[in-house]
This record gives structure tokens, C-alpha cells and sequence, in this order.
């Protein structure tokens, strides 16, 4: 037995796969059933492009979802918007929000009573309120290039790490990337009351929308689409009325992303090679935190 | 050379296909008398002059740590010269000799983490060049995947000319992002390796595999276990209680959950079941709840960090070694545990179905009911007295894995090797441009054609014929084995006369 090179006369006993027994093969020897065990692609996912288009559409509204809010930002800031209004449109699309909430998520349990989310809601209200004289001349010292690039950044960071597979609640790090890119711009408004609009509208679009995308996706499936799709036009059309080459490429970037990706992903399955064999680590597929409970 | 008792002269000369500076041609031996009347005649004498390189060596103890120590052992014994060279360790630094002259350089490269050095491909090539200079050094044997000096020290080798072995003694898997880089970097540090070894034909697979080798260049070796450390001692343990001995670091990979689900159901189906757990790890936090849950304090013990030699006290302290890994290339522990007499039960998974006979182990799924149940079955089988003693199992474990067999077999790949020829510069580059990818070949084509120059340049700096010649403490020409040889000569020939 030994690392030998030559052919060795066919030996009568089959090879085992054990290590215990001096067996009258070479080491280095490869039987027919190397690589017997070996599995591949066992767990891939089959895609349909349909399905895989639907699902997009979360992505694209959060992207739609920030040009909106880009856009309410630069109409703010030319003067075209007064902040009174705002908050009057803001509040009321919060309760109808809520109510539809409620609505929709009528058989479940509830995790907080209405007093609860009254408390918070006013407590929320009332700091923003208090701090944002402070918030508005947070960024007095800073230029205003290196304020748009921080929010501009800020803004890409909420994109990039938002939750798109469990949106409810949003992860910590997409909103606070959102909050505070948000901030960055609120502090740029003429007035206090300014900054106090835009950050309400900053937790209404990337704080509560989401939720409540997420409970419409849970409840009525079919109000999904079209909600995703009411909001992409919003977006874009929102966009036009203050850069139209700007909407333009909105536009461009949501048909590559809804179509055209979707397509390279169904595309490109043919390429997987998942492979599997006794060398994997085992998974353990049981709850043991019961031992714990 | 003279003759030694009617043994053969055997002249072996190695032809290099390079444009370096000659390179002195290899050792003429004969049989070192060192090695006496086991060896038949028709066997090749030729003695090899090996380098071990791994980060991973004493004081640090471990698997891989042992591997090298014991194999190099063996090898010094049947008369080869062995020098190991790993990072420094500390204070550690310079040359150590162990025991049979065994020669240990400790150099000063800088450990990033987890006792692996930094890897730049070039900073460690004048020191590991002046090592395999001056030891006058044919084949270069690198341990673990996990140590970035033995992958430096086989890209120096291959840039220098001298044969190349490697030990793989872990699994990896292929689906996250470290590990595709991983695999990557193994299948350029690889392509152009001599000869490759795995512990386990589980691990053949997973190296084949993860590097895209030849099979037919890759051995399997297994590990081995001192059977002698590891002897059973019935009178040491409890026989009014069944122990469950549990030894391993406490971290994901060895199952620790699972043995947080199986403490509390065993211990309230059987009052007089009680564990003792060995080893230290960020689990251990999961144990000392379940056990604080349940108020287990008195029958569940967690002694913490062992040191290698206070193993088998803990050992020999129970009946039964329970062992959880979710994944083993080869798991030493459960030899060990089964030369100390103690039933095993494990998880089938890796290459553990592989190491001991049925007879020895009891193999389970790796979840806490597979586990338990196999766990019931063998507390029955030890209160109805239907085990086999101790001492029997160590009987048969004794012979099963031994580091001479090791040693030996390790010897023949040496012998394939060098009558390899090494590849010469322009195959290794081209092999490395098609066998890698064309990315990661580039680049190391790139860092090769670096490293030549870079070697050119240390030849002209300091030539080898300047360098000196290192004593050898090991091997056939070792003052400590022509001493030996001498005495053993001598009764032979007192014998002759009798």
C-alpha cells in the first residue's frame, strides 16, 4: 500500500470508504465511487419572470419613494410649497394611513393599544417640533456641496441597506441613513417650521410607508402592484415638474429595474452550480431555543 | 560509501528541468543502520532532507501542532532529516531542537491573526530561502489550509526549485463569499504542487473539489493517535453514575447547541446520569443557562480550558465520549476517547464514519433526538453490562491508527516526489494562467514572475555557495545518528560473532 504509480493487478476485495482497515489499494488510489455522494443544485429556486417582476416593484417605489421626497424638498426650498399646507396634507394622509391600517389589519392581535401609538406619535411630534429651531442651523457651517453630497450618500445608504425582504419594521441602519440625510437637507429651509414639515414628511415617507406597503402586501395582495405603480408615477411625474432629463432617467432606471433585471436573473439560473456532499456542515434544523424558554 | 552488513548501495541522482544556479544533486545513502533489520532489502534507501512549514506548531498545542510533531518524529526515526520552520511565537524566536534532534527555526514574521502570519507573497522569501539553503533542504511539506507561511512557503519552494507536498487537514464548504476566495486561493496554491494530503477520503473530495485537482496526485493518510497517552483506567470512574464525557471548544461548529437540547432531556429521563464538559469557547455561556434552567449545578461540571496533558484524566473519568461536530475532516477526539475505553456516540457527519469500525461507535443524525436516542441505547447496553471492558477497546484501538503506519506511507509519497521532475518556469507560469481562471492567474503569474526576480536578485546579493552549510542534527548524516549507527554496528557485528 503506498502512493505508486503503476497499474496494480485488480484486487479481489471490493474498496471501502474506512480508514480502520489496511485495505491492498495505493492511497492515492480513485475508485469508481469517488465523488458518489456528490450532489448538485439541489435547493435552487426555479423563477418565473413574472413573479420575479412583481417582486421588484417594492424596489422600485423606494426609489420613487425618495425622489418624491426630493421633490417635496426642492419645492419647499424654491417657496412654491408653504408649510402650513404641508403639514395640514401630511397629517391627513397620516390618519387616512392609520386608518387603513387599522383596517386592513383587522383579525390581528395588537401588539400596542391606540394609546400607545397616540403617545408616541405626540411625543415624536413634539420633539421634532421642540429641536427643530437647533436641527435648522445644524449644518449653518457646513457648505452647502457638502451637505447635498451627505444626503445625497445618506439617501443611496437607505436604498442600498433597506430591509426589501422583511420591510416592516425598516432596519435601523436604511432609516437612519434616511433620517439623517433628511436632516442634512430639512436644515437647508428658510424657517424653522420649514424643517419641522420636512422631517414629519421624512418619518411619514421612510418610516410609516413602508408598514403600511407591508400590511397591504399581507392582507389585499391584489392593491400591491398598483400601489407600487401609483407611487413610480408620482415619482416621476413629481421629478418632471422640476427636471425633466432628470425624470427621463428616473424613468429609464425603473424600466431596467422592473424588466430588464428581472430577465438577467431568470437568464442567468443556468449558470448555477450549487454543490453538495457529506462534507457540508450539518444544519440543525430544530427551534433549540425551547431548552432556553 | 561503505557497505553495512549486506545491505544494498542505492545511487540516486535528480535531474532539474531550470535556469537557476545548480542546485547540489541529492543525498547518495545508504540504509541508515539506524533503521536496522526491519527494513527488507529491495527497499529504496534514500533518505530526504524535508522541511515542515506551517504556522501552526509548539507551544501552541493543537491537532495540526501534534500532526507535525509526531510525524516528524517518526520520520527522524526511520532516518530522514526533518526540520520544521514556523513563525515566532513571542519570545520564542530563532532555533530550538526538540527531542531526537529535531531542529525547529521560530521566525520573526509577523502573526496577523489567530497565529496566522501576513501573507505578501514575498516578505518571508529571504528568510524561508536561507532556511532551505542552508538545510540543504529537497522537499518542502506544508500543513494547513488555515496557515498563510506554508502557502508562502510552497510559492518560495516551487520559485526555488524543490519539491512540494501539502496537508490538508480541515473541510471547507463552497457557498459563501470567504470561502469561493478561499478555494481560490488554494487552487493556485495547489495547481502546481507535487503531491497533496488529505486525512480523510471525505477531505479528498472537498480538496479535490475546492482546488480542481488531478485525484490520482491526492493521498489519504489518516491522522493517528498515541495510543500510549490514552490508556484506560476503569478504576478512576464513578460506577454508580453513567458519565457523559463531552471535550471539545466550545463554538458553533462542534454542536454545542445540540448539547444544550440534549442535557435537560437525558438528565430528567435518568437521575443518575451526569456530564462532564471539557474545553472553553464562546458557548459556554448557552451551557452554564441551560444548566443554571434546570438546576443542574451537580450534574453537569464544566471544567474549562484543558491542557493537552490533563486529557485523558478527564477522559478516563467516564463511560461514555459523546461528540457533536456539525462538520469533522477527521476527528481525533473520538479515537481518543475510544482508547481510553470509553463507548462512543457521535453525529455522522464529514469523514467520521470513516474512522472507527461499528463495533466502536454509535453514529447518529445530527439533531438532540437522534442523538438522545443514540444516547439511550448505549446506557442501556452499560447498565446491562453488555459493553465490552475498557481494556478490550483499547486492544483494538491501539493497532488501528499509529504513527509509524503514517510515517511510512508519508515516506512512499516523499519517494513518488522526488522522482518527479519539479516544473520548470515557463510550465509553471502557463499552468498557472489555464488551471486558475484567468483573473487569480494573472495575478499570480504576476506575483511569480516577481518572486523569480526577486530570487535572482537574493542570489546575487548573497550567493548560495556563500551561504553556510548547517549541521545536521537529524538524518543520516547527523552526528547524533552516526553515533547511533556506531553502536548499533557494533552488537550487530557482536552478534555476528556469537
Amino acid at each position: 500500500m503506498g502512493a505508486d504509480s503503476g497499474p496494480g493487478a485488480p484486487a479481489p476485495v471490493p474498496w471501502r470508504k474506512v480508514l480502520y482497515e489496511r485495505q491492498p489499494f495505493p492511497d492515492n488510489y480513485v475508485d469508481r465511487r469517488f465523488l458518489e455522494e456528490l450532489r448538485r443544485n439541489i435547493r435552487v429556486r426555479q423563477y418565473r419572470y413574472w413573479a420575479v417582476v412583481r417582486e421588484t416593484g417594492l424596489i422600485a417605489q423606494q426609489v420613487s419613494c425618495v425622489a418624491l421626497f426630493l421633490t417635496l424638498w426642492s419645492c419647499m426650498e424654491r417657496g412654491a410649497l408653504v408649510p402650513s399646507a404641508v403639514l395640514w396634507v401630511c397629517l391627513a394622509c397620516a390618519l387616512l394611513g392609520y386608518g387603513l391600517y387599522e383596517i386592513l389589519g383587522g383579525s390581528c392581535v395588537r401588539e400596542r393599544t391606540r394609546l400607545a401609538d397616540l403617545q408616541s406619535a405626540t411625543i415624536f411630534l413634539a420633539f421634532t417640533f421642540g429641536f427643530s429651531p437647533v436641527l435648522k442651523t445644524l449644518t449653518e457651517s457646513v457648505s452647502t456641496d457638502t451637505v447635498y453630497a451627505m444626503s445625497a450618500v445618506m439617501l443611496l445608504a437607505h436604498l442600498v441597506s433597506f430591509p426589501y425582504a422583511q420591510p416592516s419594521p425598516p432596519g435601523s441602519l436604511s432609516l437612519n441613513a434616511a433620517l439623517f440625510g433628511s436632516v442634512c437637507l430639512a436644515s437647508r429651509l428658510p424657517g424653522a417650521l420649514h424643517t419641522f414639515t420636512m422631517l414629519s414628511c421624512a418619518l411619514l415617507v421612510f418610516a410609516l410607508w413602508p408598514c403600511l406597503l407591508h400590511r397591504m402586501r399581507e392582507k389585499a395582495e391584489w392593491s400591491f402592484p398598483w400601489a407600487a405603480v401609483l407611487v413610480c408615477l408620482a415619482g416621476v411625474g413629481g421629478l418632471g415638474s422640476l427636471w425633466p432629463e432628470g425624470a427621463l432617467l428616473l424613468a429609464l432606471a425603473l424600466l431596467t429595474l422592473t424588466l430588464v433585471c428581472p430577465l438577467l436573473l431568470v437568464h442567468l439560473q443556468r449558470h448555477k452550480d450549487n454543490i453538495h456532499g457529506p462534507w457540508d456542515e450539518a444544519e440543525i434544523r430544530e427551534d433549540l431555543s425551547r431548552f432556553l424558554n | 560509501m561503505r557497505e553495512h552488513g549486506g545491505l544494498h548501495i542505492t545511487m540516486v541522482h535528480r535531474k532539474r528541468g531550470h535556469t537557476h544556479a545548480p542546485k547540489t544533486p541529492s543525498s547518495v545513502d545508504t540504509h541508515s543502520s539506524s533503521s536496522t533489520l526491519r527494513h527488507t532489502d529491495h527497499e529504496l534507501g534514500m533518505k530526504h532532507r524535508i522541511c515542515m512549514v506551517s504556522d501552526f506548531f509548539y507551544p501552541n498545542m493543537g491537532g495540526v501542532e501534534s500532526h507535525i510533531y509526531q510525524l516528524s518524529q517518526c520520520l527522524i526515526e526511520k532516518g530522514h532529516k526533518v526540520v520544521i520552520a514556523t513563525h515566532a511565537y513571542g519570545d520564542r524566536r530563532g532555533i530550538r531542537y526538540l527531542t531526537s534532534g529535531l531542529k525547529v527555526y521560530y521566525l520573526p514574521l509577523q502573526v496577523m491573526y489567530n497565529q496566522s502570519t501576513a501573507t505578501t507573497c514575498f516578505h518571508s522569501l529571504p528568510l524561508l530561502r536561507c532556511v532551505f539553503v542552508r538545510e540543504r533542504i529537497t522537499i518542502v511539506h506544508a500543513h494547513s489550509s488555515f496557515s498563510a507561511m506554508a502557502h508562502d512557503a510552497l510559492f518560495h519552494a516551487k520559485t526555488m526549485g524543490l519539491n512540494t507536498v501539502f496537508t490538508d487537514h480541515s473541510l471547507f464548504g463552497f457557498a459563501d463569499l470567504s470561502s469561493v476566495l478561499t478555494n481560490k486561493l488554494l487552487t493556485v496554491s495547489l495547481c502546481d504542487t507535487n503531491h497533496i494530503v488529505c486525512v480523510s477520503y471525505t477531505s479528498k473530495e472537498n480538496t479535490v473539489l475546492r482546488a480542481a485537482l488531478d485525484p490520482e496526485i491526492v493521498s489519504v493518510i489518516p491522522n493517528a493517535v498515541d495510543p500510549t497517552d490514552f490508556t484506560p483506567d476503569p478504576c478512576r470512574r464513578d460506577n454508580s453514575k453513567v458519565t457523559i464525557v463531552v471535550i471539545s471548544r466550545l463554538v458553533y461548529r462542534k454542536g454545542i447547541d445540540l448539547l444544550s437540547g440534549i442535557i435537560p432531556e437525558l438528565c430528567g429521563k435518568h437521575p443518575d446520569l451526569c456530564f462532564l464538559i471539557g474545553g472553553e469557547g464562546p458557548k459556554r455561556i448557552v451551557l452554564e443557562e441551560v444548566r443554571e434552567k434546570y438546576q443542574l449545578h451537580d450534574r453537569v461540571r464544566l471544567l474549562g480550558a484543558l491542557d493537552h496533558k490533563d486529557v485523558r484524566d478527564v477522559l478516563v473519568q467516564g463511560h461514555i465520549f459523546l461528540n457533536t461536530s456539525l462538520t469533522e475532516a477527521f476527528c481525533m477526539a473520538i479515537v481518543e476517547g475510544a482508547s481510553c475505553g470509553l463507548q462512543v456516540v457521535s453525529t455522522r457527519v464529514g469523514g467520521i464514519p470513516e474512522v472507527l469500525p461499528d463495533e466502536l461507535v454509535t453514529l447518529c443524525e445530527p439533531s438532540v433526538r437522534s442523538l438522545c436516542d443514540g444516547l439511550e441505547t448505549v446506557i442501556a447496553r452499560i447498565r446491562t453490562g453488555n459493553v465490552a471492558s475498557p481494556a478490550t477497546i483499547h486492544r483494538k484501538v491501539r493497532t488501528l491508527y499509529t504513527w509509524r503506519n503514517v510515517a511510512e506511507r508519508t515516506e512512499k509519497v516523499y519517494n513518488r516526489v522526488c522522482r518527479e521532475p519539479v516544473l520548470p518556469f515557463s510550465e509553471r507560469l502557463h499552468r498557472l494562467w489555464s488551471q486558475c481562471g484567468a483573473v487569480a492567474g494573472s495575478i499570480f503569474s504576476f506575483f511569480a514572475v516577481i518572486s523569480f526576480l526577486f530570487l535572482l536578485l537574493l542570489q546575487w546579493l548573497r550567493p548560495d555557495h556563500l551561504i553556510d552549510v548547517a549541521i545536521d542534527s537529524s538524518g543520516p548524516h547527523s552526528r547524533t545518528g552516526q553515533q547511533l549507527s556506531k553502536k548499533k554496528v557494533k552488537h550487530y557485528t557482536q552478534l555476528c560473532q556469537d
